[in-house]
């Protein structure tokens, strides 16, 4: 579904990525795992098309991507929920939400998916009048996610949704992301939270200084030598 | 991140400063009190004109208000859009009036003064849309760097430009009509309405509502404020950034086009008719807080009452003095205005 070819990317004249190839098969949930720095948000950024590729191919079911405007990415039906999460602070969840489904048009579509996301999140419906900048850290990423799926996307490109939140929230975000899955939605993860990542995903990227360190499949990777020693902490 | 600029942080921020409220309360609470004396004191006539100056300011205001709420431009031409419109319903109204005065007919003299009113908005738009596509969009194409300062001196070159063509092509002379409808003025509580003030006031109120509701209600009202909370989120959910800017900026053109149009029989059109429509709606948005649209509606109403009671009372002369006054006193008390809106906009996100 989604082809990365040799990538280059980054920022003005600083070179984040060198030469990344991933794909990601329709319906799989993939992870790109790796340290601060190592360019995993570039990478999803690029996707998304908020940066633009130096050089290198972006494949989204065979049809180039790579350079085109972010809200024609989206329109395309891949949702990129970001680290900073992006939401709108004064206005409400329902409003947010509705903000989501803007590319689709049907109105009983966009009412559908509206029952759909707050089904997924039953908290967010509660907190459907509240402004999202009154929500606490853990409401504002079911936020972001529930978004992000408002417009019906093909593939999710999800960054660090565990970052700042407790544990307990943390599960409920990656269960809502196992959820996704088993709707058939397919998902590319960016996590630094390696172990649960690797216990719920099907396969995994490790990006490592800009370029793909090892790769292959998530449980195996959770048995790898190098991951265990430098993400596990195991001796 | 709390507080911003769009229209419904006015209501939210309300209770959550004490000081700003009761900067707020006290400013309102002054409004109403001098509202009050304008009516004792002069003439019940002058609180009616203040209100329908008070309608115009808002209008222009709201324009500048979403403007730098949006796409974070200090719009210093704004006023030049006033001038336009003011011409342009000048140069309809005046053929169709000959053109009358010679073929009476009693459905075409009330309806074209509407036509005149109405054409300003619809080349304001136009024009409003083409400057946004020429000046601001390259600019923002090749580079973003110290975008508040360049866009500033962008407009206000703008405006010297638009002024100065103005008076090339046209002159310096004064354009203006005595009245759109020649009728008796209406009666209301006692009180001589003039029919053009009137509907100049149903104008701005009608607008005003309309565009609150466009604003709150329907998805592409709903676009322009995403991106002037957050432009990337506003990218990531599929709006065209392009598109809400062009649209932004054409609108806001179209409401001070408006205004002009509607004040023509108070505002004769020449080329510098529309400084001081600029600096009094410059007054409404410092007043209330840059970027703030609910906020602007209300600052409108009080700033015309200021004029008014410093016109009755220190004498037409001082009528800018006050109000340079008061603007240096709010910046020097509550520089982010009287509602306490955070100064913030797509670039300090």
């Amino acid at each position: 579904m989604l082809e990365v070819k040799d990538l280059n990317a980054g920022y003005g004249f600083l070179q984040v990525l060198r030469d990344i190839s991933l794909d990601v098969g329709e319906g799989e949930f993939v992870a790109l795992i790796g340290p601060n720095g190592a360019g995993k948000s570039t990478t999803l950024k690029t996707i998304a098309g908020l940066l633009e590729p130096a050089s290198g191919e972006i494949l989204f079911e065979e049809r180039s991507i790579g350079g085109t405007p972010a809200h024609e990415i989206n329109r395309m039906g891949i949702s990129f929920i970001s680290e900073a999460l992006n939401l709108f602070p004064d206005m409400s969840v329902r409003e947010n939400l509705l903000l989501g489904a803007y590319t689709v048009r049907d109105p009983q579509q966009e009412q559908a998916a509206l029952e759909f996301v707050l089904g997924l999140f039953p908290r967010l419906r509660e907190r459907e009048d509240q402004l999202a900048g009154t929500l606490s850290g853990g409401e504002r990423k079911m936020l972001a996610v529930a978004r992000g799926m408002m417009s019906n996307p093909q593939l999710l490109l999800v960054d660090e949704p565990s970052l700042g939140l407790a544990p307990q929230l943390v599960l409920t975000v990656f269960k809502a992301l196992e959820e996704l899955r088993q709707q058939g939605v397919t998902i590319l993860l960016v996590e630094q939270n390696v172990n649960t990542t690797l216990k719920i995903t099907d396969r995994a990227y490790i990006l490592e200084n800009g370029e793909i360190a090892l790769q292959g499949k998530s449980a195996d990777l959770l048995q790898n030598e190098h991951v265990r020693q430098a993400y596990l902490g195991v001796a | 991140m709390e507080e911003s600029m769009n229209g419904s942080s006015f209501w939210q921020s309300w209770g959550t400063n004490i000081r700003e409220n009761l900067i707020a309360s006290l400013v309102i609470g002054l409004s109403l009190v001098g509202a009050v004396v304008v009516t004792v004191g002069g003439s019940p006539s002058q609180l009616v004109n203040s209100i329908v100056t008070g309608g115009m300011w808002a209008l222009l205001a709201v324009g500048l208000a979403i403007v730098f709420g949006v796409m974070n431009i200090p719009h210093f031409a704004h006023g030049e859009s006033f001038m336009i419109g003011a011409y342009v319903a000048y140069f309809v109204f005046n053929p169709l009036h000959s053109y009358l005065q010679d073929h009476p007919n009693g459905f075409l003299e009330a309806v074209a003064p509407f036509a005149a009113i109405f054409a300003a908005p619809l080349v304001g738009f136009v024009l409003g849309a083409m400057m946004e596509r020429l000046i601001f969009h390259p600019l923002r194409k090749r580079t973003r760097e110290q975008w508040v300062m360049n866009t500033f001196l962008l407009t206000v070159g703008l405006g010297f430009i638009l002024i100065n063509g103005t008076n090339l092509v046209l002159g310096p002379n004064f354009r203006g009509i005595p009245r759109y409808w020649d009728v008796e003025p209406a009666q209301f509580l006692g009180v001589r309405i003039s029919v053009d003030r009137l509907v100049a006031l149903a104008i701005a109120l009608i607008t005003i509502a309309a565009f609150w509701f466009f604003l709150r209600r329907t998805r592409t009202g709903r676009a322009i404020r995403a991106v002037s909370q957050d432009e990337t989120g506003a990218l990531l959910v599929g709006i065209d950034l392009d598109f809400i800017h062009t649209l932004t900026f054409a609108l806001a053109t179209a409401m001070a086009a408006l205004a002009g149009g509607s004040l023509l029989f108070l505002f004769q059109a020449y080329p510098t008719v529309g400084l001081v429509p600029l600096y009094f709606s410059w007054f409404v948005v410092i007043l209330v807080g840059l970027g703030n649209v609910a906020g602007a509606v209300v600052g409108g109403f009080i700033v015309a009452l200021v004029q008014t009671m410093t016109q009755q009372f220190f004498g037409i002369s001082w009528g800018d003095v006050v109000p340079v006054i008061i603007l240096v006193v709010i910046l020097l008390l509550a520089p982010s205005g009287i509602f306490g809106t955070e100064i913030k906009g797509v670039l300090e996100q």
